[in-house]
Parts: structure tokens; C-alpha cells; sequence
């Protein structure tokens, strides 16, 4: 099960700042911690702990930081990313594997329980990278105001944190439905 | 994304304060109770999300509005966008207050699975999970109401179990376990019927719709699975898919033999013993208890699976799902196997089938994974020979597909869960530590943690030394592996072999330089080799250090100092004499062998030093043992301009262990020449020459010095003369004008007070002779070991002692 999906602005490589690190949107899937504090706090660990892999992802490689706001986005599936995990107690109770993508200026990630099926929760976080950056464009804060349009595609899917074998066929008979729904 | 737009939203929106926000909210309510929820309430509600979301610490909503925000919800007229946005401002606020949201009397399933997620988000009570999963499992038992899907129910029944696998009865277990068989196994092999579109053009007779397709375009061959492709989906199908989806999870919370739901009790033991006598062979599945029966369903599901990824996708997001359905069948079946082991000889058989259909795929890599998990798990059962399987495993993908950061993730993880398992099984694991070393070397922060855990159950006696300079050269590997990816991606002309007597100018030429070739191939070996290579890797550390400013060889670079202190912690349980001196000769030899990275080096050079104190404390004979050595490296001026902390540590253990109390062999003309070469590089480091300028040695090295010289002395007393001669001139020396230009005050001071304790203490050779050579048993009371501590302290007494007057005596 996929215990948190998090959308965050990874800010700028240290030393030099372009901004901190913030997690722009979140949904919690897995046992609630006690309190709310402590959920915030585990999701912008989480959201450290990737804009920091991202940063040194994109030391390793070479490549110059991606440019703000080109007008079409760099193709999702060569877009940086990567795995690695959290040891129990560091920010959850349990020990965890972290699925992230980077897109411009904006990051996301998937929370997996041990043991979950990798492969597949990065192929549905590539599936949910492009079609948010899809719904959300123009690109802006817009994510932060339309926390709708983001759990729809959860619902969608991500359904309570459900990862779903879901091929083309599936997923365009998904997007139909919705469609249709929508029209309605 | 107008991250600064973005900061500057969430910056007002944390901002708000709480009467404007009361405001607000009494705005949304109004907007809320009006007659139809629009586009203008929409945007309140998605502004107050924001609010709330933005800000750490709990806002307060009025409890009207919370009241409302339920009861839009749950109305049946609301626009979809308008729940959404309340869902997810009751998700923020939670735990939440003042929530009466039940699900049980909502029939329109998409509603309840979302007011579910409110429910499961609260979290506190088991109760609370316990009435959502009793309700989900209602509404998939009964009929649902006409237009009602069941295809939202299985996720959050899949939550539910997650939460809370005591939620559901044994009852409930198995009336779920029958239906997700039937859905795995008899979904319909048609294509559902798209819904008509209504309209005047609309025709009501639909098309047949035909059967549904395999991946790569061909008719199904069989029973449904979720590589069955169709333009429309049938319910039944949408169940098949979530069935699968799910199903990992239901077989590991309830597919084992102890049941840890509250109501198991004398029927599942007539149940078991009904199963161990009927066989678990289709024909008679009917028979079998719900569970077996869902057992039996699953194993053949995974196994049409793993036949259907042998097909060629027409669209490569398809083939990306084969292979994650691939994975994931192997690791059912798996699981099924160890929790029924009669299901073990199939599964075997077929896995090793598989196997050999996928081993030289390097986009199946992955899927090598849980097969040799299962193999692990169950080789020995099934009586099949894994050991081709793990050699493949570890000899061929590593070397082929390190730089694969997904694979290299899973590949490690892999190691790290069965370290135990593998190091008893096979010696393939930890003979392949070369290869393992390759994925660390070029994916250095995601996976050093991971290493941290698998390094000890690599060392053993047999592989310390060769894992020693192994890490000591990991950043080359790092490097040797971007040459060797480099050199395959040219075009096949330029890859010829070069003159071996033309010295190559860079990398690339030299990994085609035939001299150079076999060094190389030494540094990407696949397997620990008990040859000594580390005489001809010096030119070729030299070369790679045209990389040495890579941002990948830089990370990799890191990682090495946290590796060597565990290298040592573990190796310090169970190394022998033998290999303890060693390991002190290859630390001296090897603190001027190191790729040539600054940083890299200090931080080397600093744990070397310590990690050296350590080995000398754990067998202090091998300062007598390795006295050439020693006295080699010693006697070196140009070792502490570039190995201070070595050299630091190595004067120390010679001043402290170079005894007779630690050693018996230890003999006088060995203190003498020992003394003899320090009291030399002393007189070097202290020379003053007006003419040219003052190389600054470490203060450091110079005190330790002084103090080693002393203590020899106390122990070959014919020396003290000579010592105390030496100290008598500090003064003089700490005073030049050459001196003071280059050493700060302090470490002028410090210098000139330790010369002169030392030699106040030798002003009572037999006070200096216990303090300096304690017999090994006092060394290990209490007391010696402090004064050993606090010997600064404790030669400022001693001082104090000969000197009642303040002031300095010179000797």
C-alpha cells in the first residue's frame, strides 16, 4: 500500500538557496499518526529527504538545473528520479521506500510500505506526474488551489492508496468514464 | 511552477488570522447553504483547503460549519467537484471533532468510498475502521442498487485490512476470499459494451463487442486477467483488475494458518483437517474451503501472468506492466509457497522455466529478483540446484546493469533482507563483492545506508584485505566504471585496441591501451581475485584522476570514510594477529596511494589514524612485531607534511606500546633505534634556517614527538641526557623570530609547557619510568588508565611539584 503521495517544490540546491523546500500538496493514506503535527512534520521529512536526492541526483549527472518554466515540460520518462528508503522511527513508525520524480520546479513522490511492488508504483507515479502536470497548467500555484482536481486523479488512480495493475486499455476506459461523468 | 508565486500563497494563507478566517468560513457556509454550490463555492472551498493546509499547527473551524461541510457531502445533489473539496477539508482537519459522518445508511458506492476516506483518516479508534470494513463487506455481499458499481468498494476494503486486519470476521474472510476467486478466475472474456450516448443519431442495437485481446493484439487464449486488453470493461473485469491489485496484501493478512481474527475457533480446525485430505487439484476445488480455493485461483492466475509476459506489447506502457506483473506473480506465488508448501514442486518447476526464458533479457533484470527470493525461500524443499540461478544473479547483473538506479536499488535491498540466508547458502554472495561494490560506486546516496548493513556480512578473514583496498579505491571504480560506459557507447572503429607504447594521454585511450587493460579489468573484476593488483594501479589511479572532479566519483567519495570505520568495527571482532599486522602495513602503504581528491584524502588519512590507535590498543605487540615498518614511516620527515594524523598516531603507539611490558621481545638497542630516528626527524623539524623560510609542521607532531622521545627514554635510561638536552632548547626554538612568524601563540605555548613537564619528569627518572611504563596489569587499574588520560594533567602536578616557586627553571 502506498502510505502518502506528496507534491513538493524542492527549492534550491544547498548552499545556495532558490527557496526552501515545501511540500505543496499531500494525501495520507496509511494509519494516521497521533496528531496532525506530527503528520505534517513526517511529510515535509519526506519532502526533504527528496528535494535533497534531487539535488544530488542532478550533481551526479551533470546536467545544468532545468531552466523555470520551459513552455513544454521535459518528457516525464527521462525525467530524473530515483528509490531509497527510511529507516523505521525516521519519520514513520515503520520502515519505508520512497518512489520520486522531479519535473520543473516541482517534485513528487510516493510513501510505499516495505515490500510494495516498485515497479509499479513508479510506473504510477509517472502516470500521476504527467497527468497532473497535464490538469494543472498553466504551471503557478494552481496545485495549491486546487486540491480537487489532485485527489480526483487520486481517486482515480491511486484509490486509498491502492497501487492498480492498470494497462492503456484500462486507464482509457478510466479517463472515459470520468469524462462522461464529468459531462453529465 | 512559480515556486515564488507559490511561497508567497502559502505565505498569506499561513498568515490569515483567525477572525478573518472566522469570517470566511461564516462566507462558505452561506455559499454552502444556498440552493446549488457553484463555481463561487467551489473557490471558497478550495481557498479555505489552503488555510488550513498551510499551516502547521490545528485552525479551528466554527462547528457549524464542520456540520455542514458533513451534510454537503453526504447530499445527493452535490456536484462531485463540491465533495471532493469537503472530503478533503474534513481529511485536513483530522482528527477531527465533531465528525458524525457514518457510512452506513449511503447506497451510492462512489460516496461511500469517499466518505470513507474520511472515516479511515481520523484514526484513532479500531472501532471507527471496524464499521467502514463491516459496511464495504455488506455491500459486497448483497445486491447493490440499480447504477451502483462495486468496483469502488475493493479499495477501501484493501485500506481497511491494512488499518486494522482484525476489522473483518473469519466469516466475512471467507465470504470475501470466495468472491475474489470467483472474480480472478470467471471474469467474462467478452468486452463489456460501451454505454449508449443516447442522442437521435444514437443506434440501440450495439455492436457485438467481441472477445477480449491479448497484449500483443492476439484473442484471448484464456481466462481474464489484467493483460487482457479491451475497449470497454464489463464489472466482473473491473473486479478482476482491483481482485489482483489487492491480492498480495489479502493472502500475506489472511492466507497464512493462524488466523488473527477474534472468531476463529473449533470450525477452522474441522476446516483444516478437511483440507489435508483432499488434494489441492482443481477438479475438486469446489470442495475446498474458501481460502484454499482463493489460494488455488491465485496460483493459477499468476501463472497465466507470467505465460502472457511472454507476449510482445504493442504499447510500451503495456510492456512496462507485464514486467511489474511479472513481479509481482513470482512473489504471490511465493508467498503461496510458504503457505502451502504442497504448492511448492509447481511453482518450482515453472519458475525455473521462467528463468531461463528471462535471464538474458536485461529489461527483465528485475524480475530476477523474486525469483531467486523464492529459490532462497524454497530451493532446498523443491531439491532444485539454485546455484545457476544465484551465479547469473550476481556475476552478470551488477556488471551489466549498475548504473540501472531502480535495479540497483532492488538489487541491494535484496541483499541487505537475506544477508543471513545468502551468506549461508551460497558462496557466490560474498565472493561477488566486487560487483555489488559497482552499484554503491555509482549510485552512492541512495544506497550507502543499505551498505552500511551488508558490509559485515561480506568480511570475513578471507576477503578483509581485498575489501580494504577495495574501499580505499571505490571512487575509482566509480571512475574506471564512467570510462568503461563511455568507451561501449562509441561507434564500434574507435574502440579498436591502441599502441601499447604510446603512454595514453586520458581515460579513454588508456582503456584501450592493452597495458593498461588488465589493470582495468582488475578494478570492474566480478568476483573477489586473490592476486595483488595494487602495484600496477598506481598509474592507472593517477590517470582516472582527470575524473577525480565528478560530481558522481565526488558523492562516491563520501561515502568511503563512514565505510572504513565500519570496516574496522567489524573486522576488530574477528581478526588474528596475523591479519591485524596486516592491516597496520597496508595503512601505512596505502596513506600515500589514494585517488587524489583533497577532501577525499584528509578525511582517509583522518580516520586511518584513529582506526590505527584502535589496532594498536587491541594488540600493542605489534608495535615490536612491525618495528621496521614502523620505524620506516617514522623516521620520514615528508610524512607529516602529508599524512599528519597518521604519522601522529604512529609516534604515539611507538612512545606507548615500544615496552617491554607489552612485549618481551621488545629489547633496548630497539628502543635505542627507534629513539635515534625520532630524536632525527625532531632535530629536522626544529632547525631553524634563517635563510629559507620555515615549513610549518604541525605543532601537534612536534609534541607528540617530544612526549615519545621521553617515554622511551624513561624506559633505556642511558637516554635521558640526550632528551632533556633536546627539551632545554624548545625555548630557544618556540622564541626565533622564524618560529613565531609561522605558529600562533597558543601552539607556541603549548609547546614550550609540554617541553618543559617532560622534562621536570625526567627529573625523577623512576617516577617517569611508572608513569611512562606501567606492567600491563597496572596499565589496566583504574588509576593508570586515568593518569594515562589526563597525562597532561597529571605531568602539570609533577611540574608543580619541582617548581613551589611560579616561574620557569631551565634545566
Amino acid at each position: 500500500m502506498v502510505l502518502a503521495f506528496v507534491l513538493l517544490s524542492p527549492g534550491g540546491p544547498p548552499p545556495v538557496g532558490a527557496g526552501p523546500c515545501r511540500v505543496l500538496y499531500a494525501r495520507c493514506f496509511g494509519p494516521p499518526p497521533q496528531g496532525r503535527l506530527l503528520r505534517k512534520e513526517q511529510l515535509l521529512a519526506v519532502a526533504r529527504q527528496v528535494a535533497s536526492h534531487c539535488h544530488l541526483q542532478q550533481a551526479s549527472s551533470g546536467r545544468p538545473p532545468a531552466p523555470t518554466l520551459p513552455e513544454d515540460p521535459a518528457p516525464l520518462h527521462a525525467a530524473p528520479g530515483g528509490l531509497f528508503q527510511l529507516p523505521p522511527g525516521d519519520p514513520f513508525p515503520g520502515r519505508v521506500t520512497v518512489t520520486w520524480l522531479a519535473a520543473t520546479a516541482v517534485a513528487f513522490a510516493l510513501v510505499c510500505e516495505p515490500h510494495e511492488n516498485l515497479a509499479l508504483a513508479e510506473v504510477t507515479l509517472r502516470l500521476l506526474a504527467g497527468r497532473l502536470m497535464a490538469v494543472l497548467r498553466p504551471p503557478g500555484p494552481a496545485v495549491l488551489l486546487r486540491p480537487d482536481a489532485t485527489d480526483l486523479l487520486l481517486d482515480r488512480l491511486l484509490p486509498h492508496g491502492q497501487l492498480l495493475f492498470l494497462s492503456q486499455s484500462f486507464l482509457q476506459a478510466l479517463e472515459r468514464d470520468g469524462a462522461g461523468r464529468a459531462a453529465r | 511552477m512559480g515556486t515564488a508565486a507559490a511561497e508567497n500563497f502559502l505565505k498569506q494563507a499561513r498568515e490569515v488570522q483567525e477572525d478573518e478566517l472566522s469570517r470566511f468560513a461564516a462566507r462558505v457556509a452561506a455559499q454552502l447553504q444556498g440552493p446549488e454550490p457553484g463555481a463561487e463555492a467551489a473557490d471558497c472551498l478550495q481557498r479555505l483547503h489552503l488555510v488550513l493546509a498551510a499551516s502547521k499547527s490545528p485552525r479551528q473551524l466554527d462547528a457549524q460549519l464542520v456540520e455542514l461541510l458533513q451534510t454537503v457531502l453526504c447530499s445527493p445533489k452535490c456536484p462531485e467537484q463540491i465533495q471532493l473539496l469537503c472530503a478533503a477539508i474534513l481529511r485536513e482537519m483530522a482528527p477531527c471533532d465533531g465528525l458524525r459522518l457514518s457510512c452506513h445508511r449511503i447506497q451510492n458506492t462512489k460516496l461511500l468510498s469517499l466518505v470513507s476516506s474520511v472515516l479511515l483518516a481520523q484514526g484513532e479508534e479500531k472501532a471507527a475502521v471496524s464499521a467502514v470494513g463491516q459496511r464495504i463487506v455488506k455491500a459486497l455481499e448483497g445486491r447493490l442498487p440499480e447504477g451502483q458499481s462495486s468496483r469502488y468498494l475493493l479499495p477501501v476494503l484493501s485500506n481497511v485490512i491494512s488499518l486494522s486486519p482484525e476489522a473483518l470476521t473469519e466469516e466475512q474472510i471467507n465470504v470475501v476470499s470466495k468472491k475474489m476467486a470467483d472474480w480472478l478466475r470467471y471474469a467474462s472474456t467478452q468486452q463489456g459494451v460501451a454505454q449508449p450516448s443516447g442522442g437521435f443519431f444514437s443506434n440501440p442495437r450495439t455492436r457485438q463487442p467481441g472477445p477480449v485481446t491479448e497484449v500483443d493484439g492476439a484473442i484471448a487464449t484464456d481466462f481474464f486477467t489484467v493483460l487482457s486488453l479491451g475497449q470497454h470493461y464489463t464489472e466482473d473485469q473491473w473486479l478482476n483488475m482491483q481482485t489482483f491489485s489487492m491480492l498480495r496484501k489479502w493472502l500475506l493478512c489472511y492466507g497464512g494458518k493462524e488466523m488473527n481474527t477474534p472468531n476463529s475457533g473449533d470450525k477452522s480446525e474441522v476446516d483444516r483437517s478437511v483440507m489435508s485430505v483432499v488434494s489441492t487439484s482443481s477438479m475438486s476445488s469446489r470442495l475446498l474451503p474458501p481460502k484454499e480455493r482463493l489460494r488455488e485461483k491465485a496460483f493459477e492466475y499468476c501463472q497465466r501472468l507470467i505465460e502472457q509476459s511472454n507476449r510482445q506489447a504493442l504499447k510500451k506502457a503495456d510492456g512496462d506492466l507485464q514486467k511489474a506483473c511479472l513481479i509481482e506473480a513470482v512473489t504471490i506465488m511465493d508467498i503461496i509457497c510458504k503457505q502451502d508448501s504442497s504448492y511448492v514442486y509447481r511453482a518450482a518447476s515453472f519458475l525455473k522455466i521462467l528463468h531461463g526464458r528471462i535471464s538474458g533479457d536485461a529489461t527483465y533484470a528485475r524480475a530476477l529478483l523474486p525469483i531467486a527470493q523464492f529459490f532462497l525461500n524454497h530451493g532446498e524443499m523443491a531439491a532444485v540446484d539454485s546455484d545457476a540461478i544465484y551465479k547469473h544473479l550476481f556475476t552478470d547483473i551488477p556488471a551489466q546493469l549498475f548504473h540501472n538506479s531502480s535495479l540497483a536499488f532492488e538489487f541491494v535491498l535484496f541483499c541487505k533482507d537475506n544477508s543471513r540466508l545468502l551468506s549461508e547458502t551460497s558462496s557466490i554472495f560474498r565472493r561477488s563483492f566486487p560487483n555489488l561494490f559497482k552499484f554503491l560506486a555509482w549510485n552512492s546516496p541512495p544506497l550507502i545506508a543499505e551498505f552500511v548493513d551488508i558490509l559485515p556480512f561480506l568480511l570475513d578473514a578471507g576477503t578483509a584485505i581485498e575489501i580494504f583496498h577495495l574501499l580505499l579505491d571505490l571512487p575509482c571504480l566509480t571512475a574506471a566504471l564512467d570510462v568503461q560506459m563511455r568507451s561501449s557507447s562509441l561507434p564500434s572503429a574507435e574502440r579498436a585496441a591502441c599502441d601499447p607504447a604510446v603512454k595514453p594521454a586520458a581515460c579513454l585511450e588508456a582503456f584501450r591501451n592493452p597495458l593498461y587493460r588488465s589493470t582495468f579489468q582488475y578494478l570492474l573484476r566480478v568476483e573477489s581475485v586473490s592476486e595483488d593488483f595494487q602495484e600496477r594501479l598506481i598509474p592507472l589511479r593517477q590517470l582516472l584522476g582527470s575524473l577525480a572532479s565528478s560530481g558522481r566519483v565526488m558523492q562516491c567519495a563520501d561515502t568511503v570514510p563512514v565505510l572504513l570505520e565500519l570496516f574496522f568495527s567489524v573486522v576488530a571482532e574477528f581478526a588474528d594477529a596475523s591479519l591485524i599486522n596486516q592491516l597496520v602495513v597496508l595503512v601505512l602503504q596505502r596513506s600515500d596511494q589514494l585517488y587524489e581528491i583533497p577532501a577525499f584524502k584528509d578525511d582517509v588519512h583522518r580516520v586511518l589514524s584513529s582506526q590505527l590507535v584502535m589496532l594498536c590498543k587491541l594488540r600493542p605487540a605489534l608495535v615490536v612485531e612491525l618495528s621496521k615498518e614502523l620505524l620506516e614511516f617514522s623516521g620520514t620527515v615528508s610524512n607529516i607534511q602529508n599524512k599528519e594524523p597518521i604519522f601522529t598516531q604512529v609516534v604515539w603507539a611507538i612512545g606507548e606500546y615500544m615496552s617491554v611490558s607489552y612485549d618481551k621481545r621488545c629489547t633496548v638497542e630497539q628502543i635505542n633505534r627507534f629513539f635515534e630516528s625520532l630524536e632525527a626527524v625532531l632535530f629536522e623539524v626544529t632547525q631553524i634556517r634563517p635563510q629559507a623560510s620555515v615549513p610549518s609542521y604541525a605543532p601537534r607532531a612536534i609534541t607528540v614527538l617530544m612526549t615519545a622521545l621521553t617515554k622511551l627514554a624513561a624506559r633505556s635510561q642511558d637516554l635521558i641526557p640526550r632528551v632533556s638536552l633536546f627539551l632545554s632548547k624548545m625555548r630557544t626554538f618556540v622564541q626565533s623570530p622564524a618560529v613565531t612568524s609561522v605558529y600562533c601563540e597558543e601552539d607556541r605555548e603549548e609547546i614550550l609547557i609540554r617541553a618543559t613537564e617532560l622534562m621536570n619528569l625526567l627529573k625523577m627518572p623512576s617516577v617517569a619510568q611508572f608513569v611512562f611504563t606501567p606492567s600491563v596489569d597496572v596499565a589496566h587499574t583504574r588509576f593508570q588508565k586515568e593518569v594515562n588520560d589526563t597525562l597532561p594533567s597529571a605531568l602539570r602536578i609533577v611540574t608543580r611539584l619541582l617548581e613551589p616557586a611560579p616561574g620557569f627553571v631551565p634545566g
